[in-house]
């Protein structure tokens, strides 16, 4: 059997998802929190950064005792302030239509994420409970 | 505190924030006439700074919505406008009025904005609430 179809992988890996979708969340919630706040700048989650954390927390193969196992330098800072959108006056860039689109987007993604894990917890249940 | 509770409380201080600016547009609104207050002068135009709250405790893998709040309110040194109704008893020599120095399709507009932004920090306490919602139903 591959590595990606164990069980546990696929449950962190969704789990993950879930994590992200709910950082997203916040970043956004924020973001319209200071919707009028002067000198505020729009946030969002680091993705490749984000990225980087999931892929150095995820195993490692160590086959030299030179190589760099799964430790990696964890990141303080997970959210940066977005480019490309337009300052206003008061020197605030918040689009309250980009902020509730990725607050809708991100609460579908963690409900497709929770879906399918609901599914696999089911699937671990049938089996616990010999099938009946 | 988790990241769903902060963003849950970063959209709260988004509405206490936001009903505050509504009040003092309120406020100014119902006293665009008025010529005497406490002190003697016309009622003074209101204004509200809001702050953005730094997310506190943001440790690492954990991201935190920052909050705001409505820091401080302070008065329009704006001059008054001046209206000439020789029959007012708050008239000068002159019969010109010192009204205040409100204006109020700019009071509305600021209204109107407060209006939406409450409107969009309540639409994500609901999308947060359908979430942790929808976590609790994986314990199910």
């Amino acid at each position: 059997m591959s590595e990606i179809t164990n069980d546990a992988a696929v449950m962190s890996a969704l789990g993950r998802a879930l994590t992200r979708a709910v950082q997203r969340q916040a970043v956004s919630a924020g973001n319209l929190a200071n919707l009028d706040t002067p000198g505020y700048r729009t946030k969002e989650v680091q993705f490749s950064e984000a990225l980087d954390g999931q892929i150095r927390a995820m195993t490692v193969a160590v086959t030299d005792p030179r190589h760099l196992g799964a430790e990696g330098g964890a990141d303080p800072r997970r959210t940066q302030e977005a480019s490309g959108l337009a300052l206003r006056r008061d020197g605030n860039n918040v689009q309250i239509d980009r902020e509730l689109l990725s607050l809708s987007k991100a609460t579908g993604d963690f409900s497709a994420a929770e879906t399918v894990l609901a599914a696999k917890f089911r699937l671990v249940r049938y089996a616990i409970n010999e099938g009946r | 505190m988790s990241t769903l509770s902060s963003a849950i409380a970063a959209s709260a201080s988004g509405l206490d924030a936001q009903r505050a600016r509504m009040e003092v547009a309120v406020s100014n609104l119902a006293n665009a006439e008025s010529t005497r207050t406490a002190n003697g002068e016309p009622y003074r135009r209101r204004e509200i700074v809001l702050e953005a709250i730094p997310a506190n405790g943001e440790v690492s893998g954990d991201v935190q919505a920052s909050g705001v709040r409505a820091s401080a309110v302070f008065e329009d040194q704006a001059d008054f406008r001046r209206r000439y109704e020789p029959s007012h008893p708050d008239a000068d020599a002159n019969g010109f009025v010192a009204m205040p120095n409100v204006d109020v399709p700019e009071e509305m507009v600021d209204m109107l904005g407060a209006a939406r932004a409450y409107q969009a920090n309540l639409t994500a306490i609901g999308l947060i609430r359908d979430t942790i919602q929808k976590a609790l139903e994986l314990g199910k």
